[in-house]
């Protein structure tokens, strides 16, 4: 993938082009405020805390599995396992707590169990692509069919509720603030503070030019399988929001989630090839899918249609954000 | 007490042998030239010795200890820093991150400590404080800056290794006078210091300038060690071609030039564009006009600009009697203009694909080839190849299975099935060795001798004085001065550089 990532040599940014560079979210940013304006348009209710609140809580899995996927497209490689993994989670945490009673206790340690898993998971993934050089698409392609298959092990068939106690926490107040403001909150410091490690930047430099990081002496191989665990917890908190969203347990819902996740980053104005990108800009990838789908469905689009407006709108925004950029640097 | 032994060191990539025998011993406090031609071991030798190579055998010895240098990581273990050749920097991350990239500094274990990295910067920005040129930082993306800023970067994250050995793999291949003498200080510091370095160039000046001791390496042997006060170049490129004596004397700088044939092969009045302004100047045919000056003063700019591949405010181009204003390089080729640039891997090489391809691609432009059979093609291909003593083992191995100089006459070949009018050479001698220098230079002034108008840029001044009939001196963007006859001299191309600079 090195290879493709030519840089432009006397690049000469402008205004736009340096603030671009700065904050390659822009573009994202724009649109989701456009998008909200849309929704607002054709349904002035949309915009009301309480139908943000139902937007935030129903699309805050996936934004979780966007950041989780983003740090691994910094390094260059995919996780197609990340929706598995998701699935896997949400079975495990919701038979676990519904076997242990459903008490507070019962659901702070399936949590935890939860979070391991996810770790564990992304292990995995991490050793076969990075340790064992087998193709990041194909590997991961595959663990995740072995996740699916875990998952289904743990839980045949959709539909254990979750106890109470966890849904209408996530889907509650919290001294009169919507709980799901708060995940928002946390998430935002988590990212900002995550923004700050060494890792980080570690990661966006092997998917720069993975040659040149491990001729810097960079330790490539323990820096891509970190990324690898880092998706896989973040992977496991987006199947805590889902699990909080649907109070259930689906050993298939993260399925399609997966290549959701990464559109998101791709939106969000991170490069596929490693190297580039935001976790704030695949935050707002993840809104703009979840208020294409809003708008498509306040539009009033008959059902048989919606499928087709949703893959246009996505395309559409994919190229505004990339003609934006372009114009930028020109 | 010798810094660095190396002993009888191997390496082979499947059948062929990248280095036979490597033997080397550092001392501390001493500048240890490496040279040899393209191809002949020296960076593999580097390579092993940084780590990112790892040797089929032979013994390496840090301060006398016998070890084993498992990767980069290990290497820096052992003290050892490295330039490398082709960079090795993050091309979207900053100028200061770069810089500390292989150790980036912590605090409360997992986050950067962002003032400490500034502040490691600055301590090496400041070195080459003033020579750096303009929109460079410490937060600019290395992405952004100049081929020359890059590597000043790569040095300086060399440098900020702090390592008691470093290796510098060309490192002043596209920088420009000022800046390597600021190297230079910093090195000469370096050596009092005590530190062993490790230096290749192809630029003879530099290693008298700098070098203690030379180690001469052939076909993947060591050949010897020699005391460069002790010695001169042309024994040194002796030994480096070994046998082969039949040097042409273009390294010298004895101008032997071909006389004008009269009439006009190019004509430039008044050019103006990005990167360079007012520039008119008149190429004969049978001429070689040179242009020289401080890298990056417009020079490769007004080139790209008269193929089709920079950009034209206003002014005129003729070529020969007819106006010619090429829109993109395709309309260029098919009137009869050649553009050779230094930059292969951006400009000239199609990576990964037999040497056949990369000869004929002008040829099916200009003749409008469809379909070609490579039998027939392989006829008109090979005096191509064999009018610049290209060294290949068929025509339909990879092009990267070449050393940098073979690929360059590869390159050039393509330009030499059918003939154009005029050749713009855009530093066309960047990183290849002595001998093909040699073999390209020769070429260059058979085809000036055949009516070919020939324009060529060099950041080398003893190419340009030993080539050119004139030398147009370039100066932030435009023509500063042009040296002609006994005017072209090591000392006026100099100062005409500076001046104002």
């Amino acid at each position: 993938m090195a290879e493709t990532a030519t840089v432009p040599t006397y690049r000469r940014t402008g205004g736009i082009g340096r603030l671009l560079e700065r904050y390659p979210f822009l573009p994202a940013l724009v649109i989701v405020a456009a998008l909200l304006l849309l929704n607002g348009f054709f349904s002035p209710n949309s915009l009301t805390l309480r139908a943000l609140t139902g937007l935030l809580s129903t699309y805050m899995a996936l934004i979780l599995l966007a950041i989780a996927q983003t740090y691994v497209v910094y390094a260059g490689d995919i996780d197609l396992s990340a929706g598995a993994i998701l699935s896997l989670v949400n079975v495990a945490i919701v038979v676990l707590m519904e076997r242990w009673g459903g008490g507070a206790g019962a659901v702070f340690l399936a949590l935890a169990i939860g979070l391991l898993l996810g770790l564990a998971c992304g292990l995995v993934n991490g050793l076969v692509v990075a340790a064992l050089r087998l193709q990041a698409i194909v590997a991961t392609f595959a663990t995740s069919i072995f996740f699916t298959g875990f998952a289904l092990y743990v839980l045949p068939v959709a539909g254990t509720p979750a106890p109470a106690l966890f849904w209408r926490t996530y889907g509650g107040r919290l001294f009169g603030v919507p709980f799901v403001f708060y995940i928002l909150a946390a998430l935002v410091i988590l990212v900002a503070v995550m923004s700050r490690t060494r890792l980080v930047t570690q990661l966006l430099a092997v998917g720069d030019d993975q040659q040149a990081a491990y001729q810097t002496g960079l330790p490539v191989i323990t820096t891509r399988i970190k990324g690898y665990v880092l998706c896989g917890l973040f992977s496991a908190l987006a199947a805590f929001c889902i699990t909080g969203d649907t109070a259930s347990g689906d050993p298939l819902v993260g399925g399609k989630m997966t290549l959701y996740s990464v559109a998101a980053v791709v939106l969000g104005g991170s490069a596929l090839s490693g190297g580039w990108g935001t976790v704030v800009g695949s935050l707002l990838g993840a809104l703009t899918i979840g208020l294409i789908n809003s708008v498509v469905f306040f539009m009033g689009t008959p059902s048989e249609w919606q499928n087709f407006v949703q893959g246009l709108a996505i395309l559409l925004v994919l190229m505004a954000g990339v003609l934006a950029g372009r114009r930028a640097r020109s | 007490m010798s810094k660095l032994k190396l002993s009888g060191v191997s390496k082979a990539y499947g059948a062929t042998l990248a280095l036979r025998r490597g033997d080397l011993e550092l001392m501390a406090g001493e500048v240890h030239v490496l040279m040899g031609s393209n191809g002949s071991g020296k960076s593999t030798l580097c390579k092993i010795i940084a780590g990112s190579v790892r040797p089929d055998g032979g013994k390496i010895l840090v301060d006398d200890q016998p070890v084993t240098i498992s990767g980069p990581r290990s290497a820096r273990a052992h003290g050892i820093g490295i330039f490398y050749q082709e960079l090795s920097l993050a091309a979207r991350r900053s100028v200061e991150e770069n810089i500390s990239l292989g150790k980036l500094p912590v605090k409360s274990r997992v986050f950067i400590d962002r003032s400490e990295l500034r502040q490691r910067a600055a301590r090496y920005i400041g070195l080459f404080d003033g020579v750096c040129g303009e929109g460079f930082s410490a937060d600019t993306l290395v992405g952004n800056l100049r081929p020359d800023q890059r590597q000043l970067v790569e040095i300086m994250k060399a440098l900020a290794s702090e390592a008691p050995l470093l290796i510098f793999d060309e490192p002043t291949s596209a920088l420009d006078r000022a800046q390597v003498e600021r190297f230079f200080e910093i090195l000469r510091d370096l050596k009092r210091r005590g530190r062993g370095i490790i230096f290749i160039s192809h630029r003879m000046d530099e290693i008298k300038a700098i070098g203690d001791r030379v180690t001469i390496i052939r076909d993947g042997e060591t050949i010897t060690t020699l005391n460069l006060d002790d010695t001169d170049p042309a024994a040194v490129i002796r030994l480096m071609v070994g046998g082969a004596g039949d040097m042409p004397a273009s390294q010298s700088s004895v101008p032997a030039v071909v006389e004008g044939k009269g009439g006009a092969a190019l004509t430039v009045r008044d050019l103006s564009g990005r990167g360079f302004r007012n520039v008119s100047f008149e190429v004969g045919r049978g001429e070689i006009l040179g242009f020289g000056g401080l890298h990056g003063q417009g020079q490769s700019a007004v080139l790209r600009a008269i193929f089709g591949a920079g950009s034209i405010a206003s002014g005129e181009i003729l070529i020969g009697d007819s106006r010619f204003d090429a829109a993109n390089p395709r309309d260029a080729i098919r009137r009869g203009c050649a553009y050779v640039s230094g930059d292969r891997s951006r400009d000239g090489v199609i990576s990964g694909r037999p040497i056949i391809e990369n000869v004929t691609p002008i040829h099916y432009l200009r003749d409008r080839l469809l379909i070609a059979r490579p039998g027939k093609l392989r006829d008109r291909v090979a005096p191509a190849l064999e009018s610049m003593h290209t060294k290949f083992a068929s025509l339909f191995h990879p092009i990267g299975s070449l050393s940098g100089g073979n690929q360059q006459k590869v390159i050039i070949a393509r330009w030499l099935i059918d003939r154009p009018d005029v050749l713009l050479l855009d530093d066309p001698t960047k990183g290849i060795d002595l001998s093909a220098k040699a073999d390209l230079f020769a070429l260059i002034r058979q085809l000036a001798a055949e009516g070919l108008g020939i324009v060529l840029y060099s950041s080398e001044d003893a190419e340009l004085l030993g080539n050119a009939n004139r030398i147009l001196v370039f100066n932030g963007g435009s023509v500063s001065r042009e040296l002609t006859g006994a005017d072209r001299t090591r000392y006026n191309l100099y100062q005409a550089a500076y001046e104002a600079a």
